[in-house]
Order: C-alpha cells, then structure tokens, then sequence
C-alpha cells in the first residue's frame, strides 16, 4: 500500500450497441458481479448524432432518429433485465442514452465516464481484423489507450 | 437564342432547346437543353465520363459539361444524386453515399485554396443543390505518372522529389479540410488534377461520404497512403507483375511487405529499389500488413513526411535530382 493508492467505486460503465459483443460484455458482468452487494451497473448507449448529409431532407433524418432511438431503448431494457437476471438488484440497474456528435465513440464514451465517475468501463471486444482496424479504428482499443483513472474491461 | 449564338459556332447551334428550372429527373435534363440557376442561363454540352482502372468509361448522367451563357465559360454542373451503398474496399464492406450539401459546403470551404476545385452551389426552384464547378484543364495525377516514360531509378532521382512536394501539398489541403471536420471520402489518384494553368494539384469530387466508425479519417488517410506508394513505385508494384517478370526480389518479400487492406501491392518499396531513403520507406510501411501503429491523423503523415524531404534534396547540377541514400 501506498499513500498514492488510488480508490476505486464499485460503479460499473457497461458500454453497449447492437452487437453481440456489446451482450457478451452484459452477460460477463452479470455473471461476475450479480448478487454481490454494493455494485451498481449503469448501461450507456451512446447514440451518434446522424451526419445531416446522409439523409437528403430534416425530416427523414428526424424519421431515422426516431426509429432507432426506439430500437435503443428495447436494447437498453434487454441488457438491463438480463443483469437483473443474473442477481442484480433492479436499483442498482440504470440505463441511459444519450445523442453526441461522435467524431469519436471512444471519446464520447469516455466523456460520460468522466461526467459520472465510473471507476470501470466494461466493453466488447469487436473482434476486428487488422485492416478493418486500419480503415476504420477499433472503439475498444481506444478506450483502452485513452482511459485514465478508471479500469477498462474488454470482453471477448 | 442570342445567348447561344454568342457562344457556339453556327454548325454546332441547336435549333431549339428546352428550358429547365427543376433538375430533380436529371435524365431529362439533356445536351442541348438549358438549366437556368438563380437567373443564370447554361447551356448542357455532355454528360460526364469517369474513367473507372481498365474498365469501360462510366457515365454519369448526373454530372454535365455546360457553357455558361453570361460569360461563355465552361463549367461542370453536378446536378442531385442521392445514392447510398455499400463499398468493398480489399473484402471489407462499409457504408457509402453521395451529398450534395457535404460538397456545397466544402465548395465554400476551399473557395481561396489552391489545391481544390473551385465553384459555387445554388438552389434549383425545387431546392436542389446544384454544383457548378470552373473546369480544369489539365491530367489526372495517374495518368501524369503513369505515362511518364523512362524507368524507375530515373524517375525517382529526377521527378519524384518535385511530385512528393506537390502532393504533400495535397496532403496539407486534406488536413485543413479534417482541421474543420470534414473528409474528402474518395482519395484516389485519378481524384488529383494537374492544372495546366498553374502546375497546382488540386482535389477534385467531393461529394461521396462514408459512414466512419471509430476514425473518422481513417479512410482517408488509406487513400493518402495508396497514392504515395504509386508515386514513389511510379505505379503499383503488384505481386502479379513482379511474377510475371520473375523479378528476384520476390523471394525476399514477405507478407508483412504487402499492403495492408490490398494484399496484392507491395509496399516496402525498398526492397525493390535499394536507393529510396529508409526514412520514405518507413512511411510506406505505415500501410503494410507488418504495421504495429496505423496513422490516425495527417499531421503525422505531414510530419514523418517532413524528415522524408529533409533528406530528399535537390541536388546543386540537377535542381530536380534525388541523391541516392
């Protein structure tokens, strides 16, 4: 022990989307924490704010938004039963979605990090090949290489 | 009629023509016709052609020659085509589509830039956004190195430290468009124009997108990276080419000197042409399969670059020339 030791909550930032990483990452913490006391979990989609060119007209853009705002929250409420399932007590549960302009989703994630003060961030692993890293960047990579003051589980 | 006359010789005059101020079915709008834009009349010409590598030229409906009837200017006027698909880039799928207001907005953007197209975006009477571009004279940067006639030693020691110049020019121009958050999408060779005018490259299309994921500009800088390695190989150094010659560096290249999306391009340039710099090489191999880091931004591509340059110097007989390193 030293005088440095940092302290660490027993908050848990489950980081999700519609993956099957993103479950396998609910399912581990459910299965490693549910039952034990004094853990609280709180599951964060981050939606991306949708690029206005992608969509010809505003209304279009607010039509998608609404459709997959709505397809976050039934996810949201899947993995939020799923930890109940595994002992979590339903308090200790929360879910929470939030719309960002995202150049960056590892950023964006580890701004909600640090606006609640987490001290573990879990995410999936999106078992990426190494030129899909390449063109396009791997979230989990990048939270693991930019997180400070908290602990980043990556499930596989 | 008048406006015409002025412009077209008597044998080219259309005996009449159709007038538009809607563009939305931009099959009907045809040569010989007219598109009048914000009280501007233009003459259509031809559709444009892309010419697409070793296959035949694609036309792009979408996309018209037109003399500008007030001051008998060409122009390239792109009318609006919204199109969303999927892109296979070396096996990997993603999400591409086109944007009008993406391009009228960098248009804007690039409106003192040298390196980049220039032009203006107006509103049809149905709201669609309309580019109309100044054309440029001159070749693409492909086919500007690609019929550069002599062998790569000679190319490399007596051009290609001015055309590393000009395209770390165009590198520059692609992060001030990723300095206010935009990407170009479409990086290619054929995407660069040599204008004739001024000797500038300058950028050209930028109206795809893509939907990135973690690196917003990863994609882009995969595209910088497939140019430099066809500007300093003076070509793509293909697997298949250097078999067919029975070129004996092929025993030595391994698969981490490939390219790390096309597994068919060799990028460790060295190994076939011993005199490239190892600092130039180093930056190619940011593109290989051996990579451990990638390039996240250009600022670094920019920087490495710089050390590159630092050694590549003219040399005092031959102002152009590369001393071998």
């Amino acid at each position: 022990m030293t005088e440095a030791e940092n302290t660490f909550n027993k908050n848990i930032l489950i980081a999700v989307d519609e993956s099957e990483n993103a479950r396998r990452a609910v399912s581990y913490v459910g299965q490693l924490l549910g039952g034990l006391p004094g853990f609280k979990v709180a599951v964060l989609h981050v939606v991306p704010e949708p690029e206005d060119d992608y969509f010809p007209t505003t209304a279009q853009r607010e039509e998608w938004l609404a459709k997959y705002v709505q397809k976050i929250e039934a996810l949201l409420e899947e993995c939020r039963q799923a930890l109940i399932g595994k002992g979590f007590d339903p308090k200790d549960v929360s879910v929470r979605s939030t719309l960002r302009y995202c150049p960056s989703m590892a950023e964006c994630i580890l701004a909600e990090r640090d606006e609640a003060r987490y001290s573990t961030i879990v995410v999936g692993r999106q078992g990426l090949s190494r030129s899909e890293e390449f063109l396009f960047g791997s979230i989990s990579s990048k939270i693991v290489n930019h997180a400070r003051n908290c602990t980043v589980w990556v499930v596989e | 009629m008048q406006m015409v006359a002025r412009w077209l010789p008597p044998h080219q005059m259309p005996k009449r023509f159709r007038i538009h101020t809607d563009t939305s079915d931009f099959f009907r709008v045809d040569y010989d016709d007219v598109v009048i834009l914000d009280n501007r009349p233009y003459l259509i010409r031809h559709n444009a052609k892309e010419l697409r590598f070793g296959l035949k030229d694609e036309i792009k409906h979408w996309v018209k020659r037109v003399i500008d009837l007030e001051d008998g200017s060409l122009k390239i006027m792109k009318l609006v085509f919204y199109e969303r698909f999927m892109s296979r880039v070396g096996g990997i799928e993603f999400e591409c589509f086109r944007s009008p207001k993406k391009e009228a907005r960098i248009l804007d953007l690039v409106s003192e830039h040298r390196n980049f197209m220039h032009g203006y975006a107006k509103p049809d009477e149905k709201g669609n956004i309309i580019r109309v571009l100044d054309f440029i004279k001159g070749k693409t940067l492909a086919t500007h190195v690609s019929r550069m006639d002599m062998n790569h030693e000679t190319y490399y020691h007596e051009h290609f430290s001015r055309i590393l110049d000009q395209f770390i020019e165009c590198i520059q121009a692609i992060r001030f468009l990723h300095d206010h958050g935009e990407k170009h999408g479409d990086i290619r060779r054929d995407h660069i124009l040599i204008d004739q005018e001024t000797g500038d490259y300058r950028w050209i299309d930028f109206d795809f997108n893509y939907r990135h994921r973690e690196n917003i500009y990863g994609y882009d800088l995969f595209g910088l990276g497939n140019i430099l390695a066809f500007l300093a190989g003076k070509g793509d150094v293909l697997l298949q080419d250097l078999k067919k010659e029975d070129n004996p560096c092929l025993d030595t290249l391994s698969e981490a000197d490939l390219n790390i999306v096309f597994h068919n391009r060799v990028v460790n340039l060295k190994k076939l042409y011993p005199y490239i710099p190892e600092s130039l090489n180093r930056v190619l191999m940011h593109f290989s399969r051996g990579a451990n880091r990638f390039y996240e931004h250009t600022s670094q591509l920019l920087n490495d670059l710089g050390e590159v340059k630092a050694l590549i110097r003219p040399t005092p007989d031959n102002p152009e020339a590369i001393p071998p390193i």
